[in-house]
Order: structure tokens, then C-alpha cells, then sequence
């Protein structure tokens, strides 16, 4: 059954249309997460969703109701804020019951409320504090028990970890996932940051000039990537990106590029013909060192090496053609000289150069 | 129909619509009386003749008067006295007071006194000091061997003796503004200053004083506006005299008023007078914009 | 800056005469209404003496002064809580909603300040006087607060834009509606500007003299008035003149004694931030 399902929404400002037309159902008790670059129109969704901003055109249900013209409250959402949007003159406890007030529950349901909330998330020590006695990672728990104890239909989480060091940043990251398993509540949560989008959602969303580029799970986007701009904003460090030319061969078709060339999979022969531009994409990882004259494996120049501990980049060049190969460390080449690598055949990724789409 | 507009509108109207009518009841509503009055002879001295309808016969008589240009004149005449001191005190005293040294921000605190004190009160104790045969401020001025000067008896020194009490009152707003200014600027340029072995005079000329002049022009503007309405201070110090030595706008339209009771002149003197304040109010509001769309930079 | 032994000693030299400048007329009225009468001129002054507290007598027993006092304050109060209360809820209008319309109305509201009292003067007595509130402070507190509002206005809007929109969009996301966000969440995180706003227009109330005078007579009088009409008795009265002047100027020492950080904001209508 589907929770949240948004069809056709459009967003205009004046003349300005910056959400256009998006058509995204989000399953009951899924972790929905909505990643694009800062201005690709996110943020602007999820706010059509709580209600923040209006609905230009379009249809947008929660709970298998229009609820295009009901005022956030009758949303029956919750919202976490990117800086939390902690009431700072109330203490933790009445944040909680303030958000509470105008369901008009009985005093003792309140309290049992908040009480939950706060044992959930470690907060009963705090209840009496004000939100600048918190740390930030306190600051947002108390965010999330707000949310929790409206018992919402839907929780919207408006980039919650952009103002958290890096070190809180993956702690709280395991709370939130926690808290969804733990209440199976629907989430739709927004980011620019791909590791969150990664390891918390059940399906990813990537926007891009409030357009969807694609909707998947994790293994999806990062494994069949639908066009170079997912291919390119999934993974790190990105996707290596070859312009090449489709020729025809003795054995079949090939891609090539001035230094190396790629022999066509099977599955793609029939739709290229020789003469098509392709962009090859490999991700750093499928590329490791191969031995001398190994078959298929071209030589590249190591420009610089970056050690990392357990694995290092490698910065090679062919001809004018700078990519990354990311391998072990153990195996990591001296800078300056030449060395063979070996693109593995499973990791090849065919766009059409000219569309961007995956072939 | 969209909520997020319909809830601006009940703001608009909740909130928005009291301040709205209430100033315009109060405010606009006895400006357009005065403007209607402005049209009419109304004597209140000769109560029983009806307000005749007298075209523009008080405007043209406020602007061929000579008393009134007179007062035009004296206006500008005080408000250039008064603001070039000011200004100039003002910023010098802001930067003696913004020193890094013990004590300052006391000084700074009791400088900032005067303005709040209301301006009969500034009068009353200018008077004490100007008060002729027995003031203080002439026996002061023996002892170095001037004087004795007649402060507010004279024609020659009346205005000057109302610029110094107006300057008393106002210099500490320029010198608060321009210490403000002077508090938040950053201290990086100065540093390299200090690197480069420029000198105090050039690092004031090149590197303070640009960036004081938009906070010094809105200064400038604020006290303008209000110099061109002033008042209290002179009623208490001469009452416009001797003769009309110091008078103003202000208290040439109470005298049209009050003394002679000709309430349409007064009006028509008002509402030129609102004219040049309106382009005084104008500037300050295009100076302010600029300012602020530079500290949004 | 650092400056040496020798700058230092020149820069307190000048700071002193800045002050005596600038503090002597404020030491002469508190002296001076100590001071018995016949000293009040002495050549040489007099700085030592035995302070009497006769002047203040003798305002509060041959002069309704308490009564004055009392006029000034229901003025005072009144507007200050009159135009807080309309002009706040207008500056948080102006603060919220996002159209180009609403810089004209602001920028509407603040020129209302501006304009000359005397141009209005003559209507309002006139006005007053057609429907029997001259002399009345009711009447005063109606003209004060055509200034008081629009500096309400145009500081609580400073103190509004400062609060995060984000924090009343959680209160709306949770149910609340528009005014229960403006009195729960919004209003009590700018009580220090409501209560600066308050002292602006109580102190603006108090020193006012131009309406004060020609909108009351003797029933309505305030304090300024009354401190004045001692210059105009047969003989003058510098000694109780000096004790009004005194009593007059402790609100506002008050104010900037205590809050003298708002002063730039208001003074100057946040054209200089403070």
C-alpha cells in the first residue's frame, strides 16, 4: 500500500518553474530518500509534502488522501529541520508537549508519549534542559522525539546531519536507521550527501534540476546507473568517464579512444553501429593492475599516487586522458612510470554520448 | 487557492491591518484637515467669520513672505552649524572613546546621556548657563578673559547660542553611530596596515573613513530630519527672537498659529514644510537602502 | 592599537574634557536642585555646601507635581502599551510575508515618524477640540502613539527577522495556526526587543513637549510642562526648575544606564548596526 504518492507536482515561483512534474509513490514503511546537488529541487519537495509551500500543479495523497490543499497540520506528518527549529525558550520536555498541544491528547497519553520518546532515544536526563544546554547530536535526537511523539503517518527529515560534524554525522546516521526499524514508520528524507542516501534508504531518489534522473534501491543506482548523471554523482570517488568511437572490427564492433580500445559486449552489438559516439564509464574500483602484456590491458602513466591506509588512488593518464583506478594498497605503483591496467569487463558502463542515457 | 498564500493574507490582516488604519486615522487624516485648511481662511481670532475658501492665497502669501524665508533660511542656517560640528566632534570623539584602555566604556556610556534628556530640559539648563548678568558660562569665559558675550539677548549670537546647546544634545549621536561602526569593523586590514608601515593619518584617510561614510551619511540624514523639525530648545532659549533671529519653521508656523491665530497660513506653511522634509525623508530612505544592501553583501 | 605611556596620558587628557564638556550641564541640575537659593549664582560657585532638600519640597507642595507625574506616567504607559501592542503585531506582518508591497507600507509606516510635528499640530488641537478630548491624555497618548508605532514597528521588525522561519514552520507543521505561533514561539523570543521598544516609547512619551503643550491645559499637564511653567512665574524658580529637570531626566539616565547597547538600534531606525 502506498503511503505517499505524488503525481505530476509541479513547483512554480512566479514564471519560474523549479519542480517539474514529479511522479514518486513511496510504499508504506519505506525509507525513501530524496538526493540530488543543492538546488536540484529537493528540498522544495519534500516542503510541497509538508505542506510549507503550495502544490503549483499536480496531485499529491498521504494515506490514499488529496491532501493538496490541507494545511500541514492535517498531514498527519512529522518534520525533522535542518538546524532543528528547537523552540530555544522551552525546555527539552515542553519542545515535546508543545508539539503535542494541538492534538488535545489527555495529560496522562502526553506524558506517556514523551516518555517513550525520550527512553527511545536516551533523552530522560535532558527533559529538563533548554535546547542550548544540548550538544548538537542531543539538539537532534530531541528533533526526532519531537517528531516521534505525534506519532505521524510519515516523518520528513529536511537534510538532518548537515550541521553535525563528521563523526556524529555517521553515530546519528545509525539512530535514525534504528529508529526506522524499530517504528517501520515511513520516512522521506532529504540529503546532497550519497553516503547517507546509501546506507539508510530502501530506495533512492536522485534529482537533478527538479527533474527524478532515477528511482532504485541502493544496488541499483550504483550498479546500473540509467544516465551519466547518476553514474557520475553515485560513488566515490566518481565513475572515470572515456569518450569513444564505435568501429567496426575484424572479430566485431569496437570502442575506441586514441590509446585503447574496448571490444562491444554482445548484448549492446545490435543496437550501436559503427561511427556512434559512447561515453565508456568505469568506476575507479573495477580497475586494477594487470601484469605486463596481459590480454586486454593497456598501458597507462601513474601520475600521483594518494596513499589511504587500507587502499590507494592512483591518478594515471593515457595520453591526454587523466582516470582513477582505486587498489589495494599493498599494490600501489611508484608515481612516474608506466604501468598496465586491466578494466574489468562486468564493471563497463555504455552511454549514449549524446543523450547521456545508459545504453 | 493555495494555503501558504491564504496564511500570508491572515497575516496581512490580522496583523498588518490595525497599525495601518490606526496611522491613518491619526496621521493621514490631520494631514489632509491641515491640507484642507491650508485652502481656507481660518481665523480663530474672529471666530464668528466663516472658513472661506481662499484658493492658494496663504500658500502664495507664506512663500512671497519674508518672515517666511527668513525662517527657511534660519533653518538651514542652524542645521548647517549644528550638523558640521556635530559630525566632525562626533567622529572624533568615537575614535578618542573606541581606544582599547580601561575605562572606555564608561565614558562611552555617560557620552551617550544627553540625547535621552528631553530637549526642555537641554533648554532649561542652557538657560541657567546663558542667563544674562548672572549665568555661569560668562563668568567662566572672564576668568580666560573673554566675553562677557549676551548669548541669548543679542541677534548676532541667539542662533550660535542654540547650536552650541543642540550640538551639547547631539554630538553623542554621532559619536555613537560612528563608534558602533568603528566596533565592527575588521581588524585584518588594519593589521596589514601595520605590515605595510603606513602612517595613522593614511590608515584613518584610506582605510577607517570609507568605510564609516554610509553609516555617517545615515547619521547625517536622521539628524537632518530632525534638525529641520526643531523646536523645543529654541521656544525655552528665545522664543524665536530676539526679533526673529531664530526663527525657524517651526516656530514660525506656531507663531502663524498661535500668536496671530491664522490657521490657514500656518497650514500652508506646514505642508511646504512637509514638501522639503518628504525630499530630505526620500534621500535618507534611498541612502538607507544602499546601506543596507551593502551590509547584505 | 597600543599606544605609549606618553599618548595614553594625551588621550586621557582629552577624554576628561570631553567628559567635564559634556557631563557639567547634567552635574549642574543635580547640584543645583540641592543648592539653597541664595547660593544659586554665587561668584566664585559654590561647590560645597550643605545640600537642602527644599526645592523638592516645595515642588510637590506649592505645585501639583505629583499630579504631573502622574499624568506622564498614565501618558507615557499608555502609548508604550498601546503601540506595542499594534506596532509589534505590524512589524511581524512586515518581517513574514514576502511581497514587493510590503517594503512600500513599511518604508509608509516608518516616514510616519518622521514628518514635523508642528505640520500636524494645528489639526490635532483643532480636531481635539471639535470633540472635547483637549486636555485630556487620552489625547496625548492618541498623537504619541503615531510616532511610537512606527519605531515599534521598525524595531521589532529587526528582532522578528532574526527569528528562524524554520522554528515557526515546526509549530505549523505540528498543528498550530498563526497566532497561536506568534504568541507561543515567536512573541517570547523577542521579549528583550518588546521590553527595548517599550522604553523607547516611554522615554519618547515622557521628554515629549510640543503636543503636551498645546493639547493640554491644566488637568492634563505633564511633566514637562510643568517644569517649564516654573521659568514663566513672576520670578524664577531656578532651584525647583533644577529638581523638576531632575526628576524629568531620570528615566531616561535610567535607560541609558541600563540599556545602552539598543540605544544605536534605535536611535538610528537600524541604520547602523549596533
Amino acid at each position: 500500500m502506498s503511503s505517499v504518492t505524488l503525481r505530476n507536482v509541479v513547483k512554480r515561483y512566479g514564471q519560474l518553474e523549479v519542480v517539474h512534474g514529479i511522479n514518486l509513490e513511496i510504499d508504506e514503511g519505506a525509507f525513501v530518500v530524496l538526493l540530488g546537488p543543492s538546488g536540484c529541487g529537493k528540498t522544495t519537495t519534500l516542503r510541497m509534502v509538508a505542506g510549507l509551500e503550495s502544490i503549483s500543479d499536480g496531485q499529491l495523497e498521504i494515506a490514499s488522501r488529496v491532501v493538496n490543499d490541507v494545511a500541514p497540520k492535517d498531514r498527519q506528518i512529522a518534520m525533522v529541520f535542518q538546524n532543528y527549529a528547537l523552540y530555544p525558550h522551552m525546555t527539552v520536555r515542553q519542545n515535546m508537549e508543545f508539539a503535542l498541544k494541538p492534538q488535545k491528547l489527555a495529560d496522562g497519553e502526553v506524558d506517556r508519549r514523551i516518555t517513550e520518546a525520550s527512553r527511545i532515544l536516551g533523552l530522560e536526563p535532558l527533559l529538563a534542559r533548554k535546547p542550548a544546554q544540548l550538544s548538537g547530536g542531543q539538539r537532534q535526537r530531541v528533533a526526532m522525539a519531537r517528531a516521534m511523539v505525534r506519532t505521524p503517518k510519515v516523518f520528513l527529515f529536511d537534510e538532518p546531519l548537515s550541521n553535525l560534524d563528521a563523526k556524529l554525522r555517521t553515530q546519528v546516521r545509525l539512530e535514525i536507521a534504528k529508529l526506522h526499524k524499530r517504528l517501520g514508520t515511513t520516512v522521506l528524507y532529504v540529503t546532497h550527501d550519497q553516503i547517507e542516501a546509501m546506507t539508510l534508504a530502501d530506495k533512492i531518489v536522485i534529482m537533478k534540476d527538479g527533474h527524478i534522473e532515477q528511482v532504485g534501491s541502493p544496488e541499483e543506482v550504483f550498479a546500473s546507473p540509467k544516465n551519466l548523471f547518476v553514474a557520475t554523482f553515485i560513488g566515490s570517488p566518481s565513475m572515470n568517464l572515456f569518450q569513444m568511437t564505435v568501429e567496426q572490427a575484424e572479430l566485431g564492433l569496437l570502442l575506441t579512444s586514441q590509446p585503447f580500445s574496448v571490444p562491444v559486449p554482445s548484448p549492446l552489438l545490435s543496437k550501436l553501429s559503427p561511427g556512434r559516439q559512447v561515453t565508456l564509464g568505469v568506476r575507479p574500483s573495477d580497475i586494477r593492475i594487470a601484469a605486463k602484456g596481459e590480454p586486454g590491458s593497456f598501458e597507462a602513466r601513474v601520475d600521483v599516487v594518494e596513499y589511504l591506509g587500507i587502499e590507494a588512488l592512483l591518478n594515471l593518464r593515457i595520453g591526454s586522458q587523466e582516470f582513477i583506478a582505486q587498489v589495494a594498497a599493498a599494490e600501489r605503483p611508484v608515481p612516474d612510470q608506466d604501468v598496465s591496467v586491466f578494466f574489468n569487463p562486468a564493471g563497463l558502463h555504455f552511454f549514449d554520448s549524446q543523450s547521456g542515457q545508459a545504453l | 487557492m493555495n494555503h501558504t498564500v491564504s496564511r500570508d493574507r491572515r497575516i496581512a490582516l490580522v496583523f498588518l491591518l490595525p497599525a495601518v488604519v490606526i496611522l491613518f486615522v491619526t496621521t493621514i487624516y490631520p494631514m489632509l484637515y491641515a491640507l484642507w485648511l491650508s485652502f481656507r481662511s481660518y481665523d480663530l481670532s474672529k471666530p464668528f467669520i466663516p472658513r472661506v475658501f481662499v484658493g492658494v492665497a496663504n500658500y502664495v502669501e507664506v512663500l512671497s513672505s519674508q518672515a517666511f524665508l527668513h525662517a527657511l533660511l534660519t533653518t538651514f542656517k542652524l542645521m548647517a552649524m549644528t550638523l558640521s560640528v556635530q559630525v566632525v566632534l562626533g567622529v572624533g570623539i568615537a575614535l578618542l572613546v573606541t581606544q582599547k584602555l580601561p575605562g572606555m566604556a564608561v565614558v562611552r556610556t555617560l557620552l551617550l546621556i544627553p540625547m535621552m534628556i528631553s530637549p526642555v530640559i537641554v533648554g532649561l539648563v542652557w538657560l541657567f548657563l546663558y542667563f544674562p548678568e548672572l549665568g555661569y558660562l560668562n563668568y567662566f569665559l572672564s576668568l580666560v578673559g573673554i566675553g562677557p558675550v549676551a548669548w541669548i539677548t543679542s541677534t548676532g549670537w541667539a542662533l550660535t547660542a542654540i547650536a552650541i546647546a543642540d550640538i551639547w544634545q547631539w554630538t553623542p549621536f554621532f559619536m555613537m553611530g560612528t563608534a558602533a561602526a568603528l566596533q565592527s569593523l575588521s581588524p585584518e586590514p588594519y593589521e596589514a596596515a601595520r605590515i605595510d608601515g603606513n602612517s595613522r593619518f593614511d590608515v584613518f584617510r584610506y582605510i577607517t573613513l570609507p568605510q564609516l561614510k554610509p553609516v555617517i551619511i545615515s547619521l547625517l540624514f536622521l539628524r537632518a530630519i530632525d534638525a529641520f523639525k526643531i523646536y523645543d530648545i529654541i521656544f525655552v532659549l528665545t522664543k524665536g527672537g530676539p526679533a526673529d533671529a531664530t526663527e525657524v519653521i517651526s516656530l514660525y508656523i506656531y507663531r502663524q498659529s498661535f500668536t496671530f491665530w491664522r490657521m490657514g497660513v500656518g497650514a500652508a506653511a506646514s505642508f511646504v514644510s512637509l514638501i522639503i522634509i518628504t525630499i530630505l525623508i526620500t534621500f535618507f530612505f534611498k541612502s538607507l537602502q544602499r546601506s543596507q544592501a551593502a551590509l547584505a553583501r | 592599537m597600543t599606544a605609549n605611556a606618553r599618548e595614553k596620558i594625551l588621550l586621557y587628557i582629552l577624554i576628561a574634557i570631553v567628559l567635564i564638556v559634556f557631563m557639567t550641564p547634567i552635574y549642574l541640575i543635580v547640584v543645583s536642585s540641592l543648592k539653597p537659593s541664595a547660593l544659586m549664582f554665587s561668584r566664585p560657585p559654590t561647590f560645597i555646601f550643605t545640600p537642602t532638600l527644599q526645592h523638592y519640597y516645595d515642588l510637590f507642595t506649592m505645585r501639583p507635581f505629583h499630579l504631573q507625574i502622574l499624568n506622564s506616567l498614565i501618558v507615557a504607559l499608555g502609548s508604550t502599551a498601546f503601540s506595542l501592542v499594534v506596532g509589534s503585531l505590524a512589524a511581524y506582518a512586515i518581517s513574514r510575508i514576502k511581497s514587493r508591497w510590503i517594503n512600500d507600507v513599511s518604508f509608509w509606516i516608518l516616514s510616519m515618524r518622521m514628518f514635523p510635528p508642528i505640520a500636524v499640530v494645528v489639526p490635532y488641537y483643532i480636531i481635539f477640540k471639535s470633540i472635547g478630548l483637549l486636555d485630556t491624555p487620552l489625547a496625548l497618548i492618541i498623537v504619541y502613539s503615531t510616532f511610537n508605532i512606527p519605531l515599534t514597528v521598525w524595531l521589532m521588525k529587526g528582532f522578528f527577522d532574526e527569528v528562524p522561519e524554520a522554528l515557526e514552520e515546526a509549530a505549523q507543521v505540528d498543528g498550530h495556526g498563526v497566532i497561536a505561533t506568534f504568541w507561543y514561539v515567536t512573541l517570547p523570543l523577542t521579549a528583550p526587543g518588546l521590553a527595548v521598544a517599550a522604553v523607547f516609547c516611554f522615554i519618547f512619551s515622557w521628554n515629549e513637549f510640543l503636543f503636551a503643550l498645546m493639547l493640554t491645559g491644566s488637568k492634563a499637564q505633564t511633566v514637562t510642562i510643568a517644569v517649564m511653567s516654573f521659568w514663566s512665574s513672576d520670578a524664577v524658580q531656578w532651584g525647583r526648575i533644577m529638581a523638576g529637570s531632575f526628576v524629568v531626566l531620570i528615566p531616561g539616565v535610567i535607560f541609558v544606564l541600563t540599556c545602552q547597547r539598543w540605544l544605536v538600534k534605535g536611535l538610528t531606525m537600524g541604520s547602523v548596526k549596533g
